[in-house]
């Protein structure tokens, strides 16, 4: 299980990284942390042209406030996000999603914008940032532009980077006072890509209700399901019983899980409408412990 | 021609110069053109851990970076643990405790437990056990290995050779 | 139950192999280099069943840095098929000839200047194939009229026979109750973290082969490897290696040695051959056994089992390598710990398109546990009686041993009843229930599983031919070499390699005993085959009883020695010599004694010292042979004592089950198990946990799955699923110690008793924790769907 043949660079500066993109369009990959990429390298299911290695390229690891928010850069190792301390002031959920990505040796290799630029369904950090509404900032030679997490998420291990573009940073908007947030997944094994996870940002209005409910799920479908049905099912009510079912069961219908030798479709259907409840829960708690 | 690349790096306190294709898997470098095979090879997709090493003071999986990525970096293979003759207090306490049997994963599961055992001194049981979680062991259950780890962290590690 | 107090064996020695393992110093396959060596790769089969038209491998010979390519015409000229342990003529060569029968069967090989450029070179390869009918179902492919996969064959059934033992018909007719189970035992792969692979060297003047590699048996089915290489067997050579775990897998390696040698002939190179993990998933030696029961039992209506009636499908896959033998090690102990004086057992063996079986830790007598105890657990429910009552009521009796069993197998000594309540002493069964109790008052599904089954160890080589009328080999022997060197230092020769067991302490502790020496100063080394004595090598947990056999054997044959040398010396009888403390001293006469080292001096350089008629040197070699294997009668109604020091365990898993997700989660895992007399402590301990780790894995995570047309479904490990320490639990392990009465100090083998009855102690935890939903675990491996899939099937009913 060895790579095949590739022509190999490692640019310094983003402005060359970005020619070379721009050169060899899909004939190239980019190779941030690798454990996603050398995996396929290694079956020989990925055999690009060229292999840009961007690790190179200073700048891009950066944590940042921005505007009450936060800007992630896409070199920012995964086990550096998860000690953040930035990171956890602000976006406490990229924290407890980051800690379910693989184990630790994974961690500090692998990057927050490799992650999200490869885009398995079963990823958590996608979901996590739909859930955040956060927008990633994509570069090409000469610009940039902003996406929004949702529409930069196209479809299984696709998204709308465009030939010659490269990920270079997340910016991840200031989440409103009172705002619990919650991930959970269920995963074969720990560390294990998961059958399900469901992202919920649960933020109460001065009386205690459901202010504002954002809840995404992994593992079900192409790409992160937004599952608003749920959401609408949960803004203005209590946060409690029938109400919290009716969301998760909601979630559940918006879901178009695969099937595989983990689980059937219908089974992970099940499973995100039992998960959605857990999220809510939680993220709820801990919006009330504020 | 294959394209070969430059790099030099530095392994268990050695430096080295190598000529390499950029395809060349950093665990195949370690073993085949330095000659250090204690580091092994389970799976060559991450999943394992066997081939774990230390980069720059972090646990990575050899089999899943390339051999230039490591240019410039200072890499701490299962041969550099011990200095001398006699066995790294981490690696006695496998022996104590019987955390090997056929002996594949150990170098791995070493590298595991030294950089947990630096950066958290005093683990509880629940750190061990998911630190170790991120290496395969298809021998020991696992019970050995965690009752290794334990017993080495109430022992100080001595800094020879050692990162 | 006394145990007798030793100096070493029973005792926590530090093991001799850990400090050349924990410095990354042992020499693995993959390890070795040797001038000019070639790397190889293969390329495998992608369709299940096709015939292979045309081949051409012009491109792959042109791409620079490659030596030689191989397909099955080089295979039919350079090898012979490899070696089947079956009667039946199943042929299969190390490359695919003509046709290809499974998903990934090799097909053609590459030698290059390395892996990489070998890999490039494989899919340089062009093949033609033409797909044939697809058969994976066994109960499809046993049908006349379904295609067959090999022509000699009258069809894909390769195999039945029903053996009886004493009066089923009238101990069935007698019976108040028949409980009957179809139950479902799957194919999983041991999957150790080392593959499989070979290094060899051919120089065709001489015609001598060497063969580095982590097969087993390199000194007793060696001249089979020969057959395959086409080399004479005294010209064969095969270096033993550190081995990176097998559990069985790597007993032969007829295909990668066949590769590797095959490649090194025509390349005129040493040629290494590693298989990596998708080769070893998809084409190894390493698959278990994939069964389909309809079993019975007869009981009366006070839970006494009279008698079992099984009927087992095996599916076979593509080839019929190591033949039913895992039928034969199943009818070891297939009435398990229980006093029935009949049973009767019909298999039948079919050859599917999927990869051959191998043999995996337990080796059939692990499904046979699982078919036995899932029945007693159903008699439990239908009779409503506890589980563990109706165990301990048909235990065989501590004064029954040694005991016959219904098709002649001895169970050499045991005390069931003691190990039992060991087991529930150390669980606390009463606290546990007052658990699950209180846990189901608040909805939660906390399972109690109890398995109480044999762990047999020392296999007899007549389990592979009893089931055919004419004979077969009846020798398992294993030796050692031993010498006392001039500087008094022991040295111990092995002839079978270390898998991950630990033979070395073994020898070393033995040899400490019987010496009154440290073990730490024992030196073993391991010799090759052309240099071997015969050894039949780790499996079928036989080398604690084989090697300390040898071992007191060689230790005799050198004490002998030593006595008279030493007796010439004191002028006193060979007879009053005794061996402790490092001397060897004259009974009763402490003052009268020399250390070794001087008594090894004398031997070596001072002969007109020595007793007349004695050679120079201290050196002796003993074989042991298996210490109670017997023949099975003509006609088979007794198949002698074929696997008879027979161990006993009882495991008592306690596990929370979560019906919405199916998620399990172990809050306990109790195990006792009876080995006989230990000889390390921890040893064995890490065996018992290494074991119900694996069985863990069979019955939670893993399994070699093929989907309906052929394609493997499990061929990575983010797929074949095993399982890290976050989904064990901390096991609680106790020992009883009941000494085998046939074997040196009492041992018996502990090997495989872990993955031989965990899965049936957690099938039986499970159903424990969703009893009051009333499902019934008939399949593994449980994982969450198929569990909220059972919850919801009970509540509909």
């Amino acid at each position: 299980m060895k790579p095949p043949r590739f022509e190999y660079f490692a640019p310094r500066t983003l402005d060359d990284a970005l020619a070379l993109l721009a050169a060899r369009g899909d004939r190239a990959k980019v190779l941030a942390g690798g454990q996603s990429l050398i995996p396929l390298l290694n079956f020989r299911l990925a055999q690009p042209e060229a292999l840009i290695d961007i690790n190179r390229i200073g700048g891009l690891d950066q944590v940042r406030t921005d505007n009450g928010g936060l800007a992630i850069g896409a070199l920012t190792r995964l086990s550096a996000a998860e000690r953040s301390e930035t990171i956890r002031q602000r976006a406490p959920i990229v924290v407890e999603a980051c800690h379910l990505i693989g184990h630790l040796p994974i961690r500090h290799r692998g990057t927050v914008g490799g992650n999200l630029a490869h885009a398995d369904p079963a990823s958590e950090l996608p979901a996590v940032m739909v859930a955040l509404e956060a927008e990633l900032v994509v570069a090409r030679g000469g610009s940039t532009r902003r996406v929004s997490a949702e529409q930069f998420f196209v479809g299984p291990l696709s998204t709308s980077i465009e030939s010659g573009e490269l990920l270079t940073d997340v910016r991840v908007p200031a989440l409103p006072p009172r705002t619990g947030s919650a991930f959970v997944e269920m995963a074969r094994r720990a560390g294990d890509f998961a059958l399900v996870g469901v992202a919920a940002l649960i933020t109460l209005d001065g009386s205690g209700r459901c202010g504002r409910a954002r809840i995404t799920l992994c593992g079900v479908g192409p790409t992160p399901i937004r599952a608003r049905a749920a959401e609408e099912a949960l803004v203005g009510q209590a946060l409690a019983g029938a109400v919290i079912e009716e969301a998760a069961t909601r979630a559940a219908a918006a879901t178009h899980p695969p099937s595989d030798v983990h689980g059937s479709a219908d089974f992970r259907k099940r499973l995100a409408g039992h998960f959605t409840r857990q999220a809510i829960e939680r993220a709820a708690e801990r919006a009330r412990g504020m | 021609m294959a394209q070969t690349t430059q790099i030099s790096f530095t392994v268990n306190g050695i430096r080295h110069e190598l000529s390499v294709e950029p395809r060349w898997l950093l665990v195949d470098v370690i073993r085949e053109q330095l000659g250090l095979t204690g580091t092994h090879i389970g799976c060559e997709h991450g999943v394992c851990g066997t081939c774990t090493v230390m980069v720059n003071g972090e646990t990575a999986r050899s089999c899943l970076m390339l051999a230039v990525s490591a240019d410039g970096a200072e890499i701490l293979t299962v041969e550099g643990l011990a200095a001398g003759e006699g066995l790294h207090p981490l690696q006695e306490a496998f022996r104590e405790a019987q955390g090997l049997q056929c002996g594949f994963c150990t170098p791995g599961m070493l590298m595991l437990a030294h950089e947990l055992l630096r950066d958290n001194p005093a683990p509880t049981e629940q750190d061990i056990r998911e630190a170790m979680a991120a290496n395969l062991c298809r021998c020991t259950g696992y019970q050995g290995i965690l009752q290794a780890v334990a017993l080495a962290a109430g022992r100080p590690a001595t800094p020879a050779g050692t990162r | 139950m006394a145990t007798v107090e030793r100096q070493w064996i029973g005792k926590d020695v530090p093991r001799l192999e850990d400090p050349k393992l924990l410095a990354g110093r042992a020499t693995y396959t993959d390890d070795v280099r040797l001038p000019g060596m070639l790397h190889a790769a293969v390329l495998r089969s992608p369709h299940p069943h096709a015939r292979i038209k045309r081949i051409d491998t012009s491109r792959a010979r042109a791409l620079a840095g490659v030596f030689a390519v191989v397909t099955g015409e080089d295979a039919k000229e350079l090898t012979n098929p490899l070696p089947a342990f079956c009667a039946e003529p199943v042929v299969q060569y190390a490359l695919a000839v003509d046709r290809v029968r499974f998903v990934g069967e090799a097909v053609a090989a590459v030698a290059a200047v390395d892996r990489y450029t070998a890999e490039d070179a494989t899919a340089l390869i062009d093949v033609e194939y033409e797909p044939l009918p697809v058969v994976t179902d066994p109960f499809e492919a046993m049908k006349p009229t379904t295609a067959k996969l090999h022509d000699p064959l009258p069809s894909n059934l390769a195999f039945e026979k029903t053996l009886t033992f004493g009066d089923v018909a009238g101990d069935f007719a007698s019976a108040d109750r028949v409980v009957r189970r179809k139950l479902r035992w799957h194919r999983a792969s041991a999957q150790p973290l080392e593959t499989a692979g070979a290094v060899c060297r051919y120089d065709p003047v001489s015609q001598r082969m060497d063969v580095w590699s982590n097969t087993n048996m390199i000194n007793f089915v060696g001249w089979l490897i020969a057959g395959t290489l086409k080399v004479p067997a005294s010209k064969l050579n095969i270096h033993p290696m550190y081995v990176g775990g097998s559990f069985g897998s790597k007993h032969v390696l007829g295909k990668v040695i066949g590769i590797a040698g095959m490649l090194a002939k025509r390349a005129g190179r040493p040629v290494k051959f590693m298989e990596d993990r998708v080769d070893n998933l998809l084409a190894s030696e390493n698959l278990a056994c994939d069964r389909f029961y309809d079993a019975e039992l007869a009981v009366t209506r006070d839970g006494i089992f009279k008698s079992i009636r099984i009927h087992v499908v095996d599916d076979y896959g593509a080839y019929f390598q190591f033949g039913h033998g895992t039928h034969g090690n199943a009818l070891a102990q297939v009435t398990g710990p229980y006093r029935m004086a009949s049973f009767e057992y019909t298999v039948q063996c079919v050859l599917t398109n999927k990869c051959q079986q191998g043999v995996f830790r337990g080796a059939g007598s692990d499904a046979g546990n699982f078919c036995l105890e899932r029945l007693v657990d159903g008699a439990a429910q239908e009779l409503g009686m506890d589980p563990v009552e109706i165990r301990r009521r048909n235990f065989i009796a501590p004064d029954r041993f040694p005991f016959k069993t219904p098709c002649g197998n001895i169970y050499d000594s045991g005390n069931y009843p003691a190990v039992l309540d060991k087991a529930l002493e150390m669980a606390d069964l009463a606290g546990l229930r007052r658990l699950q109790a209180d846990a189901r008052k608040q909805g939660r599904y906390i399972g109690v599983g109890i398995a109480t089954a044999q762990q047999r160890s020392v296999y007899g080589p007549t389990e592979f031919w009893f089931w055919y009328d004419s004979p077969g080999l009846t020798s398992a022997p294993e030796s050692v070499g031993l010498s006392l060197g001039p500087t008094g230092e022991f040295i111990v020769t092995m002839f079978s390699p270390f898998w991950g067991n630990s033979p070395e302490t073994v020898v070393a502790q033995t040899l400490a005993e019987e010496f009154g020496i440290d073990p730490a100063q024992v030196t073993v080394t391991y010799e090759d085959s052309q240099h071997g004595l015969p050894g039949a090598g780790p499996g079928g947990s036989r080398m604690t009883v084989m090697l300390t056999g040898a071992v007191v054997g060689a230790a005799r044959k050198l004490k002998d020695k030593l006595a008279k040398i030493a007796a010439h010396h004191f002028e006193a009888a060979p007879e009053d010599i005794v061996f402790a403390n490092g001397r060897a001293a004259v009974r009763g006469a402490p003052d009268k004694s020399l250390p070794y080292n001087e008594l090894g001096l004398k031997a070596y350089w001072f002969k007109l010292d020595l007793p007349a008629g004695t050679e120079s040197g201290l050196e002796a070699r003993h074989t042991y042979d298996h210490p109670y294997l017997t023949k099975p009668s003509a006609d088979r109604k007794d198949l002698g004592a074929f696997y008879p020091m027979m161990g006993h365990g009882v495991h008592v898993p306690v596990v929370e089950v979560e019906p919405e997700t199916g998620r399990v989660r172990f809050l306990r895992y109790v195990a006792v198990h009876d080995v006989g007399t230990i000889v390390n402590p921890k040893s064995l301990r890490g065996q018992i946990t290494g074991g119900i780790t694996q069985g863990i894995g069979m019955a939670l995570y893993e399994e070699s799955a093929y989907d309906g047309d052929g394609q493997p479904l499990t061929g990575s490990f983010m797929d074949y699923l095993l399982p890290t320490a976050m989904e064990v639990p901390a096991f609680e392990i106790g020992h009883v110690e009941t000494p085998s009465p046939f074997t040196e100090y009492g041992v018996k083998g502990g090997g495989e008793g872990g993955r031989m009855i965990a899965p049936a102690a957690i099938a039986s935890a499970v159903e424990d924790a969703l009893a009051p939903l009333g499902v019934r675990v008939s399949e593994l491996p449980l994982t969450p769907e198929r569990i909220v899939a059972l919850a919801d099937a009970a509540r509909a009913r």
